[in-house]
């Protein structure tokens, strides 16, 4: 009831305007008490400004099943522009979240990922349970880019390499795979195991990557894809959703998934430690660091919302977005 | 054959009045329903019967801001279009409104997207040349219809040409149907209005050949489970009551000692303002027509025949090669009684219903099947998008009984089945491993008489049809408030299932002497998993649980399967056309021409 009394605060007190600050954005998929096509609390994209964190906005459609969301503040147009990954199709905002469009039609559905070229924000990628698709043109036009994914178009992460904008890559049921020509082929990196649930980069060893995997663990490369290590030092569990580098000091990574709570290491991934004091969920779907506070840590839980550390993940509290399935964060 | 001079005839006027009849007193019967559901509004307005009441309420409906979602996308702008004279303007207006401020979820199955765009396809048609501020999802009206345009076309293509995916579902039918006759009422294109009535023609055609007194017949793509044990009480009754004059009886009556609610159970009863499946009355409103052969088709049951089919597997994401593997169903009908099957695995998530016997009865629980009751978040995965591991929970949430060992209804990768014609082996290999490793059959307390012989036949009466059935292994009897579960434990299991008619046998007594003498070779099933059984209509099955299906010594080859065949229907794979025959009369739904041709066929 709280979480609905905050959300009709934000509809009837809020302009539907996300703020040009820096802001969490919470993608909630769906909530505990879900039924299709039933009367259902609202879910979809939830924003939260570092000046009020008690209040989650809503903004955008309601209970479209967002399961991810890209956000870019320097648009050409001027404002900020805004892509959520939703059950049906692509929606997106060129005006901070004032309006939205969906800009896909029927061919591109249950979206799962989505993400902007860092350096050109005419270009976006979606991941999909029927391929990569791509926009050249700011998510007007789509076109699907599966070639050498054959193996499975079951796509759940997708990320532009951040130095190289021709190098993408994504992860599917089959394995991790890298594109060397902005997802105009693709080829299945040397990653054994298949179930890759997500994707991640080191924002300052490019030939550094790491996969969380379905009933497989983490797997860490350090040379681009062709050598891959299971991470399993303190790790007792083997499925991880989400993998994230710590932008100020990328030794540091976060991980969580399946029961797991939240894994954290120091030392590049070579070993792990949970850490979960006052985590009540242990169901993590993502986890996403502060860019201005390295100290300052949101995991997004499946089924009881997300979860706040100021310590660097040493100790949680609960921030909101009670009973929400959060399948992804963003900070900007 | 030679198809004459093609002839246009109108339904029917011999069973127009019966429609007419029906049709009255169907609306007559909603009208007066009090419940808090956009198809009573609507019956009520129709009729001038409680209409301030209906109008309240409709303006209650409309307001309420937790109603969206596909169902409310086709079923608003139907209202509209239906009732468009009776509609005060403020009420026309919060119906436009809601198409702007209202979130129209998609949805993520075959009938969610066939209620979504038909309904975006007659509300762009209706609000056209508007830009995108005046809608929900920021399209324009002309990207809105464009796009509806485009996904109806490619899925009637896809259905006439490789199979519908949500097939023969008792509960799902009205969801595709009601939808095409607003559509084939209301297009103002000439060409998806002639689709639409062609697709509706196309849906009950596909259901009344499995049609048997208002049951439907055969396996099921999915169907809720107290439908799957009591046919009668399924959403499609209303449908066949009113356009087959089958049952009997109108379905709100308490003929068959069922609660009256129920009857109209909709597929989303949790939402309290969609209600019942109430959707028949938008049939009544419609101005569409069943042609004649169609009815026939649903009623003629002098002869039995053999109906074939060929559907395809709800899109397939992970843990598969292909996305749409086919489905081969087959079903043999009677005057008395309907033996079905699609041949077992996982051919549809949760609800798959793989076999049964279904027989004509003035009682509840008219039918007969057994199921391995099977989950796992992997065989969710396959379909839906979300994490495996918290699948199963989500489906149970609004299914219900996903993961109850004592469910009825169930798709089971253990599970396989060969049926000809009258007769069919079902073989269970269950992993060890599996949550639940029994098989369970349902049968019911109304059965007239269930002895067991000796040699293990199980036999039962059911007014004129009589079931013989052996299980393979050992089993118990539970009693439950409807029905005796038969269940048994092992995992290498089996069942034969042989069904006959009074008209044959003349007696039951000479039933259960016929199959006192009967044998089933089964002799190292364990290691073999293979059964071989002679039916008394005299043809030899032999089937080995992954291996094949030998009738008469020649192996049965699935290749040869066509969308549909059997004395009534015809359709070709790839081939867009359905050619229905009945006696000296044809009507051809040709969906590549766009055009439908009605004619007698003279030797």
């Amino acid at each position: 009831m709280k979480f609905l009394a905050v959300l009709f605060l934000s509809l009837f007190t809020e302009a539907h305007v996300v703020a040009q600050q820096t802001a969490v954005y919470a993608a909630v998929l769906s909530t505990k008490s879900f039924v299709v096509g039933g009367k259902n609390p609202m879910t979809g994209l939830f924003f939260q400004r570092p000046s009020d964190d008690t209040l989650w906005q809503h903004s955008g459609a309601p209970n479209v099943r967002v399961s991810g969301v890209a956000v870019k503040v320097e648009h050409p147009l001027g404002g900020k522009l805004l892509y959520l990954a939703a059950g049906n199709g692509v929606h997106r905002s060129t005006d901070g979240g004032a309006t939205w469009k969906i800009v896909t039609d029927w061919r591109v559905t249950e979206v799962q990922w989505v993400t902007i070229d860092p350096r050109n924000s005419s270009v976006v990628y979606i991941a999909t349970p029927y391929g990569v698709f791509k926009s050249s043109d700011g998510g007007n036009a789509w076109k699907e880019m599966s070639r050498g994914l054959e193996a499975s178009h079951f796509i759940s992460s997708i990320i532009v390499d951040v130095v190289n904008s021709n190098i993408v890559y994504c992860s599917t049921e089959d394995g991790a795979y890298i594109s060397r020509d902005a997802a105009a082929t693709w080829q299945r990196m040397g990653l054994s195991v298949g179930g890759v649930r997500v994707i991640a980069q080191d924002p300052d060893n490019p030939k550094t990557l790491a996969v969380g995997t379905e009933d497989n663990g983490i797997y860490i490369s350090h040379d681009g894809g062709e050598v891959w290590m299971k991470k399993e030092s303190g790790v007792d569990h083997s499925t991880f959703y989400t993998v994230v580098f710590d932008p100020h000091d990328s030794r540091i990574l976060y991980a969580g998934g399946y029961v797991t709570g939240v894994y954290k290491s120091t030392d590049s991934g070579e070993s792990w430690r949970r850490t979960n004091d006052g985590l009540t969920c242990l169901n993590v779907h993502s986890i996403a660091v502060d860019p201005a506070n390295s100290n300052r840590i949101y995991a997004a839980s499946m089924g009881d919302g997300v979860f706040r550390s100021d310590d660097g993940g040493a100790h949680w509290k609960f921030a909101g977005l009670r009973n929400a399935e959060v399948w992804r964060l963003a900070i900007q | 054959m030679i198809y004459a001079v093609l002839l246009i005839f109108p339904a029917v006027n011999a069973m127009a009045g019966t429609f007419e009849e029906r049709k009255a007193e169907l609306l007559q019967e909603a009208s007066n329903e009090r419940g808090r559901n956009i198809f009573l509004v609507a019956a009520k307005i129709a009729t001038h019967h409680d209409e301030r009441y209906a109008l309240t309420m409709l303006d209650s409906l409309i307001n309420d801001q937790q109603i969206g979602g596909m169902f409310y996308s086709y079923q608003m702008i139907a209202t509209y279009l239906y009732l468009q004279s009776g509609l005060p303007d403020s009420l026309k207006e919060k119906i436009r409104t809601a198409y702007r401020t209202r979130t129209m979820y998609r949805g993520d199955t075959e009938n969610h997207w066939v209620a979504y765009y038909t309904g975006l396809y007659l509300a762009a048609q209706t609000w056209h040349d508007e830009d995108g501020s005046h809608w929900f999802n920021g399209k324009s009206s002309k990207e809105n219809f464009d796009e509806a345009k485009d996904w109806l076309n490619e899925w009637m293509r896809i259905t006439t040409t490789i199979g519908q995916g949500e097939f023969d579902s008792p509960t799902y039918f009205i969801v595709f149907i009601t939808p095409m006759m607003a559509l084939q009422q209301f297009a103002l294109d000439n060409t998806m209005k002639k689709k639409a009535e062609m697709m509706a023609d196309y849906l009950f055609a596909d259901f009344a050949v499995e049609n048997l007194n208002g049951n439907y017949c055969g396996a099921h793509s999915r169907d809720y489970p107290e439908d799957i044990v009591n046919p009668l009480r399924a959403p499609n009754v209303p449908w066949a009551w009113l356009y087959f004059g089958t049952p009997k009886n109108a379905p709100w009556l308490p003929t068959l000692g069922l609660p009256r609610q129920p009857v109209f159970r909709h597929p989303t009863s949790s939402n309290e303002s969609l209600g019942y499946a109430w959707e028949v009355v938008f049939g009544a409103l419609s101005s569409y027509r069943l042609p004649e052969i169609i009815f026939h088709v649903a009623t003629d049951r002098s002869v039995p025949y053999v109906d074939k089919e060929q559907k395809r597997v709800r899109n397939i994401i992970r843990f598969g090669k292909e996305m749409n593997p086919q489905v081969y169903k087959y079903t043999y009908m009677t005057d008395q009684y309907a033996l079905g099957s699609i041949q077992g695995g996982i051919l549809q998530p949760i609800q798959q219903h793989t076999w049964d016997v279904t027989y004509v009865s003035d009682k509840p629980g008219n039918t007969l099947f057994t199921l391995n009751p099977f989950y796992s978040g992997k065989e969710l995965a396959m379909f839906f998008p979300e994490e495996q591991k918290f699948l199963t929970d989500e489906v149970n949430r609004y299914h219900k009984v996903y993961t109850d060992p004592n469910k009825w209804n169930s798709s089971s990768p253990y599970e396989q089945t060969f049926q000809c014609k009258n007769a069919i082996i079902v073989l269970y290999n269950i992993t060890p491993t599996a949550h639940h490793r029994q098989v369970d059959g349902f049968f019911s307390k109304n059965l007239d008489e269930r002895i067991t012989l000796a040699n293990r036949w199980i036999l039962c009466k059911a007014g004129k049809t009589y079931i013989a059935f052996f299980p393979l292994k050992q089993y118990e009897w539970i009693e439950e408030p409807n029905d005796w579960r038969w269940r048994s434990y092992d995992v290498k299991n089996g069942v034969v299932v042989e069904v006959g008619r009074e008209s044959e046998y003349g007696s039951f007594e000479a039933f259960r002497k016929t199959f006192s003498a009967a044998a089933i070779d089964a002799k190292d099933f364990d290691k073999t998993l293979t059964v071989r059984y002679t039916t008394h209509m005299g043809d030899t099955m032999q089937f080995t649980y992954g291996g094949a299906r030998i009738l008469n010594g020649h192996t049965v080859d699935f290749s040869h399967y066509k969308l549909f065949d059997s004395p009534f229907l015809h359709s070709d794979i790839g081939s867009g056309v359905l050619t229905m025959t009945y006696k000296n009369m044809t009507r051809i739904l040709d969906f590549n021409a766009v055009a439908i041709r009605n004619g007698m066929v003279t030797k």
